[in-house]
């Protein structure tokens, strides 16, 4: 009797599980990287309504992150200013400039400036600013080095993976109070960081919160 | 058998075991539960009453759901816009208001206006919006506690429906217009031809306007009216002490409470403040504590009542005879007073109902008498005016007044009243009548035919809140100001002066009704608003001392708005009772012994627990808010007796026509030419031969929410007689009505969960809680076959439940309601058993009579076990233990298998069926896919009701479980401020004490604390401790964090039937005495077992924990 089956089919059900896992692979890969906040949020860099430039301001002029962001150690919230703030200055400094034409157009007709949101924690999240910088968390930890950037971009992917990597070892990230706002601070190494951090969560009873309810409620 | 039959075999089966004791039931929610029908215990095995696996209102099945589903799973998935991260922005402010801190709400101090006086607040505002109501601490009258309605006032603040236009025989008008209207009706008309009908609200800036339009109008008729507040009171008040006198009870002082028909726990005018004084006597911390007393003649069951030691039914209408009767028997045991002689001259033998035995009052008597100058005989405000004088004088006789009665001055002002009002405008003498708030063509009386008599007025002015059925009957209509965007004043009840300030501008460009009466006046707006300039000048005038400069001047008006109040040195009175004026008053007018004729019913009318008269009927908090007591919500019914419902033959059960749902009979009640019909509510405890029906329900005009709400008791309710319609008729009319009651919802079917003892028991013997239930012959803390979680943070959050003092009024639900987001469900969703309140409040019955049961109320919200049995079924596991305690729900994992709900022995966890904050904008109710049928109108939340919403907890959707979170919100709040103060410090514990729950801030009587049960220092640690603290459902070995306190009766051994009251925990102590030998011989090492083993080693065990947390607790189970 010949053989119902051709030859070909005896190496059919290897090579179509290979393929599923191939195919698999390729998906869950795709997945991980294309899918991740990795890929999707950071670098995301919108043209803002003004082109504030953060390098000017803070690298070059040296101004500090709380002359603006004035709420950062007090709320959850780190408030991006009033036009009233821009205008302490620039009603005198540069009061002319093209560039602010929206700054002097939004405290002429009190309309607000809509600035293009570049860091959003989805609803359910509730990230606070204050606890973090109080206790020795800078700026440049999740933002960046701000004081580098012409155009704010999102530096870090701040997903939850991400923020629990810290909340597990807080000791690579902690720094002297003193120093959270010099966004160019650097402990001397590696292990002079972890050192040093050791010994903050220890004096300082550092103790982030792992559970869901730190962040969801 | 057919429907009929099986009706009646079903009541012989209720009143059969009226007369018989039940067995072991000892506690029960419902008479379904009290008789045990099969219906009831084929219910016990559901988790939700009817149909909850299927959708209701229309046809949808599981099946076609499904279907549904894949349909639109496969239509979403060709587009996939929905990926792309949407462009968002950042709006700051153009310039920052002051002491604005983006993301953190401020706290104001301003206050809610009520008939009873205003209650001084401190609410929240949140970039602008305000988001919570709470008491404002630093006063001393109620503290940060609040009744129902002020918790709920926030959700009318952002009523949808409310009234929004001026407008002029239903044309809008702009404001301008409306202020142009207002100035040519004053200029063409005299004063004598002006009413102004206004509502009652204790504002002394409105009365100095008043006054001022006096005098400028010579003539004008200035009349208030309020349908709960009493006339009778207020003549009684006037004949007994003169004018200017107010006369408000000291509770703390009392050690015995004697209230006859009145409710000063709930409706009647006590509030929050009398709640807290009244607790503050009956908190009892160890065997041998004393506390007071509290008899309560009633009609129906109240609050009080409920937590009376002693309670008599009694019919309304007999309440004048046992006040005599109780006056006789005090005279026989000595009390001299010409008074109380020259009332019982008058009258001679009176005949009260053959439940009332004569015992009952010569012992309780027997009391007053021995607390002298210490008690407190309180007197129904509705009753007539010889019988409240008959009162006063007992109390003036037991030398009460001064003592526990206090004294202070009131205006002297008499306003008219709306019988003057139509009087004259019937004649044709009024062309002008300004309705400032109320809304009298609802509830003024029905024998004034008030809106036939509105037709005879040329200018009716309507200054209302909604738009209702008096804004209809108005010609010139402004929309209200909220008090939470008005500038205002008002006395608090304590006495005190409250400012009202305004927490945001009008939504509507409502006016204020200083504004308006200042408009009418031909007053010129100044910069600031009207309403403002007003206020302070009134404050300023009223300081005894008014500094002469300016600066100072501003100092303490800033300081008086800061604080909402200020205490004024109110000169208390004497309060010098006016024997003589009494004595006369009672020889001319003779107390009247109405005798009940035989089938004829007195009909008992008051005011609604949960729409108060009417005015909150559009409130959705409150609809859903079930009755303390009857346990229904969103509909308003009649109150009766199971034997008088017997003899009418009227039914009102479960299952009758949908399983679950409790559909009872309607009945029409004639009495006087006037006519309602409403459902029958069976009540136990009710009084015989009388009914009764709560106000503010059927309203004719009101928005979505209020629509078919219940019938219209105001239809049968008279100027001369307001509470009580005697000689009413009732009839059935065979139809039906399914009823939305909560009392059987969530049944944790008859365990020893709620346990009790009279007082004395008690002091002999302390520790009888763990003597109850199953728990005292289980092993006590038998190892969890799951792994416990680790407890290793610093501080460890727990609950305590006071049951001796909650009173079951409700704050507490609505409080959490407004905190966390919790959405209404409406009527249909709750009689299928889905609402969503976080906490709910189960009201037992206790007692082998179910004519004469006892009530006692318990709170359950989530008891954050720590050995959860829902964290084990859940398969995403979406609910997790934290380190501190807490079992945490989180909303993002949950998928909705519902398995936790169904493993929860308490009963605590709620679904969202539907997605709440997305249904159509003009119904509470819509039936799932009803956009796809074609029958759908827009959806989703209207705006204002977002501007409600707490930014710090999140908005759950459909399909996600949630449950009380201990306000993690307010544990996050506190746990981070601690942080940021510590900086670089190690002390990041948040102090003792620090913050309360929502619940916890609203509770007048302080039933509840929470904190950290580690903490010696803490409340809660405190009464964790005490001998009578017992966990629900103890033997399951789950160790939840919420525990309760055991309720008490200070029982009157003398009273008749003594024996028998808050006996029915203790009745099980003997009885498992006899099966396995006596109390305290073969059990007294179970009771050390559990002493050792409660709550109390929680300092123990927390020395273990760190690192090797689990281990430890491994082998303290092991020992047992």
């Amino acid at each position: 009797m010949a053989n119902i089956f051709p030859r070909w089919t005896n190496w059919l059900a290897i090579k179509a599980v290979i393929a599923v896992i191939c195919i698999k692979a390729a998906v869950i890969l795709g997945v991980t990287y294309y899918c991740t906040p990795k890929y999707t949020r950071v670098g995301y860099m919108p043209t803002q309504p003004v082109p504030f430039d953060h390098s000017l301001h803070v690298g070059q002029l040296g101004m500090d992150c709380r002359y603006c962001h004035t709420g950062v150690e007090q709320s959850s919230h780190s408030n991006v200013p009033a036009t009233q703030t821009c205008m302490n200055c620039h009603s005198q400094v540069k009061a002319g400039s093209a560039k602010l034409a929206e700054v002097r157009k939004s405290w002429e007709t009190g309309n607000p400036v809509s600035w293009v949101r570049i860091h959003k924690s989805p609803d359910y999240v509730y990230f606070n600013h204050a606890v973090h910088v109080n206790r020795g968390v800078s700026c440049a930890s999740c933002h960046g080095k701000v004081n580098e950037m012409r155009v704010v971009w999102h530096d870090q992917s701040q997903s939850m993976g991400w923020c629990l990597d810290c909340h597990r070892n807080p000791e690579k990230n902690l720094r002297p109070l003193n120093e959270v706002y010099n966004m160019d601070w650097e402990a001397d190494s590696y292990h002079a960081q972890i050192k040093q951090g050791m010994q903050f969560v220890k004096e300082w009873n550092v103790n982030p919160p792992q559970n869901c309810a730190g962040c969801h409620r | 058998m057919n429907k009929a039959n099986e009706t009646i075999s079903n009541t012989t089966e209720v009143t059969e075991s009226m007369s018989s004791s039940n067995g072991g039931m000892r506690y029960w929610r419902g008479l379904e539960e009290y008789t045990q029908t099969s219906e009831f215990k084929e219910r016990l095995k559901d988790e939700f009453p009817a149909g909850a696996h299927e959708f209701w209102g229309d046809d949808t099945s599981r099946r076609s759901f499904l279907k549904l589903m894949g349909a639109s799973l496969a239509l979403a998935g060709l587009g996939l816009n929905s990926c792309r991260r949407p462009e968002a922005y950042i709006v700051p402010f153009t310039e920052t208001p002051e002491w604005m801190v983006s993301g953190k709400s401020i706290r104001y101090a301003t206050a809610m206006p009520s008939r009873a006086g205003a209650q001084a607040l401190l609410v929240s505002s949140f970039e602008g919006r305000p988001i919570k109501i709470d008491g404002n601490y630093l006063h001393p009258w109620a503290g940060s506690a609040t009744d129902t309605f002020a918790q709920a006032s926030l959700l009318d603040l952002y009523d949808p429906y409310r009234l929004k236009e001026f407008s002029k025989s239903g044309q809008k008008i702009s404001s301008e217009d409306f202020n142009k209207e207002i100035k040519g009706i004053r200029d063409a008309t005299t004063g004598s031809k002006v009413a102004v009908l206004a509502d009652v609200v204790h504002s002394p800036s409105r009365d100095r306007l008043r006054d001022e339009l006096l005098n400028t109008m010579p003539g004008l008729t200035w009349a208030e009216y309020d349908p709960l507040i009493s006339e009778f009171h207020a003549e009684a008040m006037e004949l007994a002490f003169g004018k200017g006198v107010k006369m408000t009870p000291v509770y703390e002082q009392a050690k015995l409470v004697y209230s006859i028909d009145h409710d000063f726990l709930g409706t009647d005018l006590g509030g929050p403040g009398a709640v807290r004084g009244f607790s503050k006597t009956r908190k009892v911390e160890k065997a041998g504590d004393k506390m007071s007393r509290l008899y309560v003649v009633e009609n129906r069951f109240t609050v009080t009542g409920g937590m009376s030691d002693h309670r008599l039914r009694l019919p309304f209408s007999q309440v004048p005879a046992y006040v005599l009767k109780l006056a006789q028997s005090l005279k026989a045991l000595g009390i001299t007073s010409t008074s109380i002689d020259s009332a019982l001259s008058t009258n001679g033998k009176v005949k009260l109902p053959e439940n009332v035995s004569l015992s009952w009052i010569k012992e309780s008597a027997k009391d007053l008498m021995a607390n002298k100058g210490k008690s407190l005989l309180l007197i129904g405000a509705m009753q007539p005016v010889a019988t409240q004088l008959l009162v006063f004088a007992i109390n003036e006789a037991l030398g009460n007044f001064g003592k526990t009665f206090k004294f202070t001055k009131a205006p002297e002002y008499k306003p008219a009243g709306i019988k003057d009002v139509v009087g004259k405008a019937s004649k044709g003498q009024l062309d002008t009548l300004i309705i400032i708030g109320g809304n009298p063509v609802y509830n003024a009386p029905v024998d004034l035919n008030f809106s036939e008599v509105l037709k005879k007025v040329k200018n009716v002015v309507r200054l209302g809140l909604h738009d209702d059925e008096t804004t209809a009957a108005a010609s010139l209509v402004a929309p209200a100001a909220h008090y939470l965007e008005s500038w205002g004043d008002a006395i608090a009840r304590d006495g005190s002066y409250l400012n009202i300030q305004p927490l945001i501008l009008p939504l509507y460009d409502g006016i204020t009704q200083i504004d308006l009466l200042g408009q009418f006046l031909g007053q010129e707006a100044a910069e600031m608003p009207m309403s403002m300039q007003v206020v302070k000048d009134t404050f300023l005038a009223r300081q005894s001392a008014p500094p002469a400069d300016e600066f100072e001047k501003e100092e303490i008006w800033e300081s008086f708005v800061h604080h909402g109040f200020i205490k004024e040195t109110q000169d208390e009175l004497l309060g010098v009772f006016n024997s003589t004026t009494v004595s006369n008053y009672s020889i001319q007018n003779p107390l009247k012994n109405i005798e009940l004729e035989e089938g004829k019913f007195e009909v008992v009318i008051t005011g609604s627990y949960s729409a108060d008269d009417g005015r909150y009927i559009d409130n959705a908090w409150m609809q859903e808010a079930a009755d303390p007591v009857t346990k229904l919500t969103w509909d308003n019914a009649v109150l009766m007796s199971p034997k008088t419902a017997k003899k009418l033959d009227v039914f009102c059960k479960m299952n009758w026509e949908v399983k679950g749902i409790q559909t009872s009979e309607l009945v029409t009640i004639k009495a006087n030419d006037y006519e309602v019909t409403g459902p029958v509510l069976i009540a136990p405890g009710h009084a015989e031969d009388s009914i009764t029906v709560n106000l503010g329900y059927g309203r004719t005009r009101t928005g979505m929410v209020g629509r078919d709400a219940g019938f219209d008791a105001y239809k049968i309710r008279t100027s001369d007689s307001p509470g009580v319609v005697t000689g009413a008729v009732i009839h059935k009319t065979g139809k039906r009505k399914q009823l939305a009651v909560t009392q059987e919802h969530h049944n944790m079917e008859g365990r020893a969960i709620i346990r009790e003892s009279p007082l004395a028991y008690f002091k002999k013997h302390p520790d009888f809680v763990k003597h109850l239930g199953v728990e005292s012959h289980s092993p006590v803390k038998i190892e969890s076959f799951y792994e416990p979680p680790e407890l290793t943070a610093e501080q460890q959050w727990g609950m305590s439940i006071d049951l001796n003092i909650c009173t079951g009024c409700t704050a507490c639900i609505v409080a959490c309601q407004s905190e966390n987001n919790i959405p209404v469900v409406g009527r249909e969703q709750v009689m299928h058993g889905r609402e969503m309140h976080w906490l709910r409040i189960d009201r037992y019955f206790s007692g082998d009579d179910v004519s004469e049961p006892e009530m006692l109320n318990q709170p359950v919200s989530c008891q954050h076990c720590e050995n959860a049995p829902c964290e084990t079924v859940c398969p995403v596991n979406a609910t997790v233990h934290s380190e501190d305690g807490l079992n945490v729900m989180v909303y993002n994992r949950c998928i909705g298998t519902r398995y936790c709900a169904n493993n929860c022995p308490y009963k605590v966890r709620r679904f969202n069926f539907f997605d709440y904050n997305q249904r159509e904008l003009d119904k509470i109710y819509n039936p799932p896919f009803s956009e796809l049928w074609g029958v759908s109108s827009p959806r989703g939340t209207p705006e204002t009701i977002k501007m409600s919403k707490n930014p710090n907890v999140t908005v759950r959707m459909r399909g996600v479980m949630e449950k009380c979170t201990y306000c993690i919100q307010r544990i996050q709040e506190n746990k981070i401020e601690a942080k940021v103060k510590a900086r670089n410090s190690n002390d990041v514990k948040i102090p003792t004490d620090k913050f309360q729950t929502a619940c916890q801030q609203v509770c007048a009587s302080d039933a509840i604390s929470f904190g950290d049960i580690l903490d010696k220092k803490s409340e809660v640690y405190r009464r964790k401790h005490f001998s009578h603290d017992y966990s629900v459902l103890g033997y399951l070995n789950v160790r939840p964090r919420t525990t309760y306190l055991a309720k008490f009766r200070n029982i009157n051994d003398e009273m008749p039937g003594a024996d028998k009251l808050g006996q029915s925990s203790v009745s099980q102590i003997h009885h498992h005495g006899d099966d396995h030998g006596s109390y305290g011989d073969g059990h007294g090492s179970h009771g050390d077992g559990h002493g050792k083993n409660g709550h109390g080693d929680y300092s123990k065990d927390k020395k273990h924990h760190g690192e090797k947390g689990h281990e430890v607790n491994h082998a303290t189970g092991g020992h047992h």
